[in-house]
């Protein structure tokens, strides 16, 4: 081929191309000195502080996940097997009080919009709730122990799996509702024949990821009293001892590895 | 009406396995709940009192909005966690992501490595991260930061590891083809398709930052958690409310903000 | 100029794609390669670049062997060989420029290419490759944006971008119509000859097969079965290529 630097010219990008680009060198600098100045602006500890702490803490912590403090692994089953069913309950109030409350947030089955904005907007509340708050509260107002712990779950659940019903009833294929109206059909047939069929699988899907992450949430509970794992935890990284945290957290991270596997398994034969 | 055929066969029941199956999933959950209810010793009336409970000391608490200009510089705190540690998480997943995805790795066992390490940091909420790195990095922002950087790495890069996997093989084959390297392979042919998908989820990583970052104060990860956790132990409920508040209210913005900003990337 | 040596391929499960192929391509030859699916052309074509590895026997080019090659080595092998493809595999989100600039990525050093900063050598050549195939203006256009034989012409100003001396075209023409088919395939002669790059495409169709190839090879079920020029290829010849069992003493190679 000639050669193609004296037959061509170098082409030039057209001004669309050019403002795109520079757009996003704009971008990327505006977030790397955002980041810069973040840095230097939070208070920050002293390097000198950092390293002392890291010494004297995570060396025994990480020693801790080599040689587990075995000694406290039936408190450690037990009390993280009361997170697993904590989370069992929380996850099962959510879903079934999130049930009804989605129909009436979807926006295209009973009522229409009539419902659907206030509904939304109740779920969209709770949502934004931050569930240790409500774990906070609910161990102020009816004490320690899973009780608190699950309540806070069940009603955050409701927000989260609320908008995920309503978002998978709104998707539905409103085809086979008209072939049953056509086929003479009244409202609840048209609802237990072509919706629940379609929106179930979807739901039960949904309602184990919840599982899974209100699994992991649940750990977390019982750091501020509401049952659990944490409760245990919570004391022993008071009083520093990084060997039993250590055991803790791998009973933790192996039950959390066990239920997202077998949660997912069976996810992908419902969907 | 017309009338019955004649030797009609019998609507066939549904095949014997699919009802033992169905029957045996029902059985297990009911068995499963009625277990954890008797282990942890709930019963629905808890419920109901539990309700009854909440509202009534949620009444009790009506905010104090002269603590209100003390919780700008505390919020500011918040978000500079939220910001940095999303920063910081997205930039050490994308290495991590393309190392885990089948299709841009070359050998098994860093496959394998990769993907393992990402389960175990995944199976760690947030605010379990921040209450272990709060005794270990001393109470304020950085274990925040670090918290929400462990996090959003695993997050990120089990959401782009999928995304990855399923991109077009075809771009990469020809890349491939005209003696580019692995790693060019990957800018030229995989980052353009799957560009956009990881900004929105980088988006999504920042909304659950700002939901985590404003409680892991609680547990000493700085932010205006902290403020809360004082409020609380001084039971000041006045200035704990209008927290809340302020939390509820900065939590909705950004969930908006970012559910606007990913309808932009489609 | 291309030879194959005894080239066998055996797929992982168990399949063998190509059972012993010995064929020797002069340099600048213009070769359809035709035959049903699954007969072995896309595999053939493929170990040509290595992307399909030899599991015996090889394939040399200009004396070095391909299936040996390191990894450097290979690299430095590809890129100096062009590949079209049925699906035109362009990066779609990306600008016809962007991807045709990937052709360049085997001569810029890896860090350039990593970075994206090419010289205003490779934009040049990038720029005519696209002139030569007749789309300079789409230059910054998305490639998602383009007709279907548009896109393939991008594909091929890639390839040519390359500088190639060996082009390989695997059913570069199945997902277009036809008069476009007939548009793209003139237009890779037509380079392939001004430039002198050795050419192998694979094609499903006999009158295209006949219209374009300075020679035609058929394969059937992993081997070589017809070797001759278009004059040679007769109706005849294709119904042996396409179905008929043949027996072995009526090897038809070169023979009348």
């Amino acid at each position: 081929m000639p050669d193609a630097a004296t037959a061509s010219q170098v082409p030039t990008p057209p001004p669309r191309v050019r403002r795109a680009n520079a757009a996003r060198a704009g971008l990327v600098v505006t977030i790397l000195l955002l980041a810069v100045v973040t840095t230097i602006a939070l208070d920050l500890p002293s390097a000198e502080r950092v390293l002392r702490g890291l010494r004297n803490n995570a060396v025994p912590l990480l020693r801790g996940f080599v040689q587990p403090r075995w000694e406290i692994a039936p408190l450690a089953f037990s009390s993280m097997a009361e997170t697993f069913f904590m989370a069992v309950i929380g996850t099962t109030i959510g879903a079934i009080l999130a049930f009804p409350l989605s129909f009436l947030a979807a926006g295209n089955l009973l009522g229409g919009t009539r419902f659907a904005i206030p509904g939304k907007t109740v779920l969209v509340a709770i949502r934004t709730f931050p569930e240790i708050l409500l774990a906070i509260i609910f161990v102020a107002a009816t004490g320690p122990g899973p009780t608190a712990g699950i309540m806070a779950m069940g009603i955050h659940s409701i927000g989260f799996l609320g908008k995920i019903f309503a978002d998978v009833i709104e998707g539905i294929d409103p085809g086979p509702n008209e072939a049953i109206r056509a086929a003479g059909g009244g409202a609840l047939q048209v609802f237990v024949w072509s919706v629940i069929p379609q929106v179930l699988p979807e739901f039960a899907s949904n309602v184990l990821y919840r599982f899974e992450i209100n699994l992991r949430a649940a750990t977390v509970l019982g750091l501020v009293g509401a049952g659990g794992i944490g409760l245990p935890l919570i004391q022993r990284l008071q009083f520093r001892r990084w060997e039993e945290v250590s055991m803790l957290l791998l009973v933790i991270i192996a039950f959390v590895i066990v239920v997202d596997a077998l949660s997912g398994r069976i996810r992908r034969r419902l969907v | 009406m017309l009338p019955e055929p004649a030797g009609t066969p019998a609507i066939p029941e549904r095949p014997a396995g699919q009802r033992k199956v169905a029957a045996a999933t029902l059985a297990t959950f009911v068995a499963l709940f009625v277990v954890s209810a008797w282990q942890t010793g709930f019963s629905v009336g808890d419920l109901a009192t539990g309700t009854g409970d909440f509202f009534r000391f949620f009444g009790r608490m009506v905010p104090n909005w002269g603590y209100l200009p003390r919780v700008w510089g505390p919020i500011l705190e918040t978000l500079q966690i939220a910001y940095l540690g999303t920063l910081f998480g997205t930039a050490l997943a994308l290495p991590l992501l393309f190392l885990a995805s089948a299709n841009t790795t070359t050998d098994r066992v860093t496959l394998a490595v990769s993907r393992s390490v990402l389960t175990v940091l995944r199976s760690i909420p947030d605010l379990l991260y921040a209450a272990l790195l709060a005794p270990i990095l001393a109470i304020g922002p950085l274990p925040g930061v670090v918290a929400l950087t462990l996090f959003s790495l695993a997050v990120l890069a089990k959401l782009g590891s999928e995304t990855v996997e399923a991109a077009d093989p075809g771009p990469m084959e020809a890349v491939r083809a005209t003696g580019a390297g692995r790693n060019r392979v990957i800018v030229y042919a995989v980052v353009p398709q799957v560009a956009a998908t990881m900004t929105s989820y980088v988006l999504y990583v920042f909304e659950i930052n700002v939901r985590a970052s404003v409680i892991i104060g609680l547990v000493g990860a700085g932010g205006i958690g902290q403020d809360l956790l004082a409020r609380l132990n001084f039971f000041a409920y006045g200035d704990v409310s209008t927290i809340i508040v302020v939390i509820f209210v900065l939590v909705l913005a950004i969930d908006a903000l970012s559910v606007w900003a990913r309808s932009k990337l489609i | 100029m291309i030879e194959f040596r005894d080239l066998e391929v055996t797929y992982p499960n168990g399949f063998k794609a190509l059972k012993g192929i010995d064929l020797t391509i002069p340099k600048g030859q213009f070769v359809v390669i035709v035959g049903l699916s699954g007969a072995g052309k896309s595999t053939l074509i493929r170990t040509v670049n290595h992307l399909v590895p030899p599991s015996n026997g090889d394939v040399v080019i200009d004396g070095r062997s391909v299936g040996d090659a390191k990894r450097g080595e290979l690299r430095r092998i590809r890129s100096k060989i062009g590949m079209i493809f049925q699906t035109f595999n362009l990066v779609k989100r990306s600008s016809v420029l962007r991807n045709v600039l990937a052709g360049r990525l085997g001569h810029v050093s890896p860090l350039r290419g990593l970075l994206g900063l090419f010289s205003k050598h490779d934009l040049a050549l990038a720029h005519e490759s696209l002139r030569r195939v007749g789309i300079a203006e789409k230059a910054w256009q998305r490639a998602d944006a383009l007709s279907g034989g548009q896109q393939q012409r991008v594909g091929i100003a890639r390839a040519l971008a390359q500088q190639p001396e060996v082009m390989l075209a695997d059913e570069p023409v199945a997902s277009l119509d036809p008069p476009t088919s007939h548009a793209v395939m003139s237009d890779l002669k037509r380079i392939s000859r001004e430039d002198g790059i050795t050419t192998l495409v694979n094609l499903h169709f006999i009158d295209m097969a006949r219209e374009y190839a300075d020679r035609i090879v058929g394969m059937r079920d992993g081997v070589v079965v017809f070797d001759g020029t278009p004059a040679e290829a007769t109706d005849q010849a294709f119904e042996d290529i396409y179905g008929r069992p043949i027996d072995v003493e009526k090897d038809l190679r070169g023979a009348a």
